[in-house]
């Protein structure tokens, strides 16, 4: 069986979902977690379109990138490629400005977050009418495989400390695996001013501030990178730092 | 304009150190029972607030979600993908 994006019938609603998908050196991963997206927005009936916005990728992504887009149509693979290396923030005021969806879903590329949970964010943003969907890594059936006791305990001591200080109402507060109302992502960008880890924690922490409706969806996360990305004391230092400025200024 | 979370957290510090010292003083009348405990108190709130965190974090860390099967079914996925994607010309090479 082969999922080749065919021009499906439109849902009842008109809903359409626009993927955003940040991509540095992801040359092995793209083509999978295209087909993977494509695959499950087909067998639900979904109208979508994915954004890759690449930062000029050394391995070649963006070559890759327009194969898929000849495979898969130029409406549904949209390509918004940048200059460089320019943070996750900016990534995504690129790749919204001319996404056609009336929702936007965050996520990464290299397949720590699986597409087959798209439908069942939309479910419940749709029962609910939410303004934010986000996937938790550490309630209910959520969990995570890959990681070592240490990075276990890291993440837990990190949840646990962002949580007392933020009392943010998401139990898992860096997680990027997100739906969102095109207009609320678009509000909360522009108000957000952290970066790195600490730039998805105050997306929730100023979501609540402005009231929006936020609902939880458990998902598991497998990281394959863990290992190759270290965890060291200036990122720790760097995240304490991120997270008491959010304490201070929200 | 709302007022910060670090605002709050010290306001909130301030008047309960404010109200522990003066019932110290007795300026506030105080039962006899809870008089005895007063001087410790502030102590066995910063004790009783590590305990609970320790206790948490040692909870979430022995209930931490694993997802093996997650795992397994996504390498066979990959691997059904690579072989689609190749079929179709896409450049699929080996990291």
């Amino acid at each position: 069986m082969s999922f080749l994006g065919s021009t499906a019938s439109a849902p009842a609603g008109g809903d359409k979902y626009s993927v955003l998908l940040p991509t540095y050196n992801e040359r092995h991963n793209l083509p999978v977690i295209i087909w993977m997206l494509v695959k499950t927005f087909t067998e639900h009936n979904i109208n979508y379109e994915i954004i890759i916005i690449d930062d000029n990728s050394p391995d070649g992504t963006l070559d890759i990138a327009k194969q898929l887009q000849v495979l898969y149509g130029a409406d549904r693979i949209v390509l918004r490629p940048r200059a460089g290396k320019l943070g996750l923030g900016t990534a995504y005021v690129h790749g919204i400005e001319n996404a056609t969806g009336n929702f936007v879903i965050i996520m990464d590329a290299d397949m720590s977050h699986h597409p087959k949970f798209i439908p069942e964010f939309i479910k419940l943003q749709k029962a609910q009418n939410l303004d934010i969907v986000t996937g938790t890594r550490y309630t209910g059936s959520g969990g995570v495989h890959g990681w070592d006791l240490r990075r276990k305990l890291t993440s837990r001591v990190a949840n646990y400390i962002a949580s007392t200080l933020l009392q943010p109402g998401v139990s898992d507060l860096t997680g990027s695996f997100r739906l969102y109302k095109k207009p609320v992502l678009a509000k909360l960008i522009s108000a957000v001013i952290s970066k790195g880890y600490v730039f998805q924690m105050e997306m929730m922490v100023r979501a609540r501030q402005f009231g929006f409706s936020i609902g939880e969806v458990p998902i598991t996360f497998v990281d394959r990178v863990y290992g190759e990305s270290k965890m060291g004391a200036d990122e720790i230092a760097q995240y304490l730092l991120g997270l008491f400025k959010l304490f201070a200024l929200t | 304009m709302a007022l910060t979370k670090l605002v709050r957290f010290l306001l909130s510090t301030v008047t309960f150190f404010s109200l522990w010292l003066l019932a110290l003083n007795e300026a506030i009348p105080v039962p006899e029972a809870v008089a005895e405990f007063l001087p410790a108190l502030p102590l066995w709130i910063i004790v009783s607030f590590g305990a609970y965190s320790l206790g948490s974090i040692g909870w979430s860390l022995v209930t931490f979600g694993d997802c093996e099967e997650a795992h397994r079914e996504l390498m066979k996925e990959v691997a059904q993908a690579r072989d689609e994607l190749r079929r179709n010309k896409i450049t699929i090479d080996d990291e």
